[in-house]
């Protein structure tokens, strides 16, 4: 059970709510709000005379349903909107100007919680956001309905594909028509897939109102895949980036710290509270330097192991400097792959500053930049370690 | 200053001169000189023209001095891989062989202590000096490795002489038997002989102005006395040695071992005996006391000998040998066996690539070199160990 938190009072004088709804978007109408507007308000009814049709029971259902719906998300929306200016009230802002922002923040403050999952924390969000949407009537009063696809089950998702086709044998027609006129596709404006990837499986379904399958998911990525592949792809490129979400540039929304300079002009960079496993490090990473390590005071020989010596080589091999950098470490805690893992995150990350962007996004593809948030599994009470049991012995 | 400048035209005339002579008549195990090797393969002319090279330890010599250990197990298999046994002419060596030819023989012993951290080339420096002693006609006493005689200690009996004492009457024979192998040339000559009288029982005795070789012999045929004819040889040699009638050595790794509190060996009781109740030891530490002259005492204080992470902090000589056979070594000189500074390590790996050891294509590169010179942290054998699969 997610819990969410509502601040119900009755009477207030406060509140201020507008009851306007939100509008359609055409055939493709997902909120609730939509289906009014649509079709059957109650002037349309007004204005009939007294039908010769008879409304099926289907569509008598579904009226119910929606209105019933309507109402639930109206309530909660006033509740909302109450809530929203006590908990504005309570935290000393302005109600008027409490963002969704604000909300979060205070909700996070007055009850702070320790788990680990974001979704499991209590929040409190506007009810379009909490309730997943309903879809628009799919039929007449008759019963009858309205989609060429309605039997299908999924007919928004079988619409989508049949798109997809229809483009794909356009496109061919096309490409017909261009052999015949000795013409080759514009290389130039060939479709590029770099930088931006499918919907995913969830923003996808939200988008069609339709809850998919994993093999319909992946029917969805084939067909715009082949349609893709066509060599007059970019002529439909509207369309194909309707369903691509743009990748986010890692690298750019790190901050890179800039090198502080000691008393002799050498810049360095230090990082704090490098972790992994039970260990704790320090790292300070000295431009100008001649390939000097220590840790803890003593040279490279600190680890017995091998393994640790080349976790630690491994950023500065790889960014190519083992000899134009000195590394200072002090680590405390844990065993020896432990630390080696901590002062090889740490000497990464000051790495970052001694190096250009294309290298950074190469450490992070590598996993340098990567912190390894596992924990050592705790030791469970009544056995002898975190999974093994103590000597069984019959009596 | 000046002897040693006159020691040096000395060594570089001979130097010269064995090199014509390789010429002449060239030394079948020798290979050209290069910048890992040097063909001078007599302990005698190396300087420090030669530090940081390798050279090729004869097989004869090698039968004689190391048939019986004194070489470490791993770097006799990559000898042995490489088809000859070449030793590295590295500072600490130069130092004590240095040390020894010009120390004054009238005097008391001189006593050299080794220490080094793991791997740093202790005992293979002891082969170098050992090669030294045998070319420059030493008597030799040898101990390969002390902890074998208290951690792998194949036969034990109670002494009959002595009480409270143990016998170790198989490792002793051998040992004897490695001393008359190293020591061969010296045994048959007839000046070498026993000074005072032994009776082992109603029968076997010794008498004084027989040859030394006989006691030898008597310990290696019968075991039983063999661990009470090293305490007789102790006292022989270094009456020998200081009547003048031969120069000394002795070499002995892993001394701090004798100062262990327990051993592995366990008496009738099921008690551990301390290594000072074995009649072997009595015979060693003996030969390190200072009241004999004409010789010479190189001996390693090593942490393996300790069992575990047991006196793991240092590697020092005090910390390392313990207060009481640091008042029974003092005044000593300490030698510094350091890891390998980067010419011997480029000299090494230069080694390893005329050898064709190292397969890998970046074995050779400036950053492979590097990358192994910090993964190794220039230790010789765990440069050794990683070079082993590449």
């Amino acid at each position: 059970m997610i819990p969410i938190i509502k601040f119900v009072v009755r009477n207030s004088n406060y509140v201020s709510w507008s009851s306007s709804s939100v509008t359609a978007n055409g055939a493709k109408v997902l909120w609730p709000s939509t289906l009014t507007v649509s079709f059957c308000t109650n002037n349309n009814d007004s204005e009939k005379k007294p039908s010769v049709k008879k409304t099926s029971k289907a569509m008598k259902a579904y009226l119910e349903r929606a209105r019933k719906h309507e109402e639930f998300i109206k309530k909660e929306n006033l509740e909302y909107q109450i809530g929203k200016r006590h908990l504005a009230n309570m935290m000393g802002e302005d109600p008027e100007f409490f963002t969704q922002e604000d909300v979060n923040k205070a909700i996070e403050y007055l009850f702070p919680s320790g788990l680990f999952e974001p979704k499991a924390r209590p929040f409190m969000k506007p009810p379009e956001e909490v309730y997943p949407p309903q879809k628009a009537a799919e039929f007449d009063e008759a019963g009858r309905p309205y989609h060429f696809l309605f039997y299908t089950g999924k007919a928004n998702f079988y619409k989508l594909l049949y798109e997809v086709v229809e483009n794909i044998n356009n496109l061919n027609k096309y490409e017909d028509r261009m052999i015949r006129k000795h013409l080759t596709p514009d290389p130039t404006q060939a479709m590029s897939m770099i930088g931006s990837q499918w919907l995913p499986q969830d923003v996808l379904e939200h988008r069609l109102v339709e809850p998919l399958h994993e093999s319909q998911y992946a029917a969805f990525k084939l067909a715009f895949d082949r349609l893709v592949s066509h060599p007059y792809s970019y002529r439909v490129r509207d369309f194909i980036e309707e369903y691509r979400k743009p990748l986010v540039n890692q690298v750019a929304l790190q901050q890179i710290p800039e090198p502080q300079y000691d008393e002799n002009g050498r810049p360095y960079v230090t990082t704090t509270n490098c972790l992994r496993k039970r260990s704790w490090a320090e790292v300070t990473v000295r431009g100008a330097g001649s390939g000097k390590i220590s840790i803890n005071g003593q040279g490279l020989d600190y680890f017995a192991e091998i393994q640790s010596r080349e976790q630690i080589l491994f950023p500065l091999i790889m960014t190519k400097q083992l000899k134009n950098v000195d590394v200072e470490a002090k680590v405390i805690g844990g065993g020896p792959s432990g630390q080696a893992g901590a002062i090889r995150w740490g000497i990464a990350f000051c790495l970052r500053s001694f190096v250009d962007k294309e290298m950074i996004e190469q450490m992070r593809l590598a996993g340098l930049l990567t912190r390894d948030y596992r924990k050592p599994e705790r030791k469970k009470p009544g056995q002898a370690g975190k999974r093994k049991k103590f000597t069984w012995k019959k009596r | 200053m000046l002897t040693r400048y006159k020691f040096l035209l000395t060594v570089t005339r001979n130097n010269y001169f064995l090199r014509q002579l390789s010429l002449e008549s060239p030394n079948v195990f020798a290979k050209p000189e290069s910048r890992c090797r040097t063909v001078e393969d007599n302990p005698l002319n190396h300087n420090l023209e030669h530090e940081g090279r390798f050279y090729v330890v004869p097989p004869a010599v090698c039968n004689q001095l190391f048939r019986f250990g004194g070489i470490p197990k791993g770097y006799e298999v990559q000898a042995k891989t490489f088809d000859e046994t070449c030793l590295m002419i590295r500072k600490p060596a130069l130092e004590v062989i240095n040390m020894m030819k010009v120390a004054d023989y009238s005097r008391p012993i001189v006593k050299y202590v080794l220490f080094g951290e793991r791997g740093a080339g202790k005992s293979l420096t002891l082969a170098h000096i050992l090669h030294y002693a045998l070319n420059s006609g030493h008597l030799i006493i040898h101990v390969p490795w002390v902890p074998d005689w208290m951690k792998k200690c194949k036969d034990h009996t109670r002494s009959e002489t002595r009480e409270g004492f143990r016998d170790t009457p198989l490792d002793s024979a051998a040992w004897l038997a490695h001393f008359k192998t190293q020591n061969q040339h010296l045994l048959s000559q007839t000046d070498l002989t026993v000074t005072s009288n032994y009776t082992w029982s109603k029968r076997e005795e010794t008498r004084s102005g027989s040859p030394l070789v006989e006691l030898v012999d008597l310990g290696i045929n019968r075991i039983k006395y063999a661990s009470n004819i090293i305490v007789a040889l102790a006292s022989e040699v270094k009456a020998l040695s200081s009547s003048g009638r031969c120069k000394t050595l002795v070499a002995i790794d892993g001394f701090n071992c004798f100062y262990n509190k327990r051993t592995m060996i366990k008496d009738e009781n099921w008690k551990i005996v301390p290594p000072f109740q074995l009649t072997v030891t009595e015979a060693f530490i003996n030969l390190v006391n200072y009241n004999w002259t004409n010789g010479s005492v190189v001996l390693t204080a090593d942490r393996l000998v300790w069992s575990g992470n047991e006196r793991g902090e240092s590697d020092l000589p005090l910390y390392q040998l313990g207060k009481e056979a640091f008042e029974l070594l003092d005044p000593f000189i300490p030698v510094h066996v350091p890891c390998y500074s980067e010419k011997e390590f480029h000299s090494c790996m230069d080694y390893y690539m005329e050898r064709s050891w190292i397969q890998n294509e970046n074995g050779n590169t400036e950053e492979g070199r590097s990358e192994l010179m910090y993964l190794s942290t220039m230790n010789p054998y765990q440069l050794m160990k990683i070079c082993g699969p590449l």
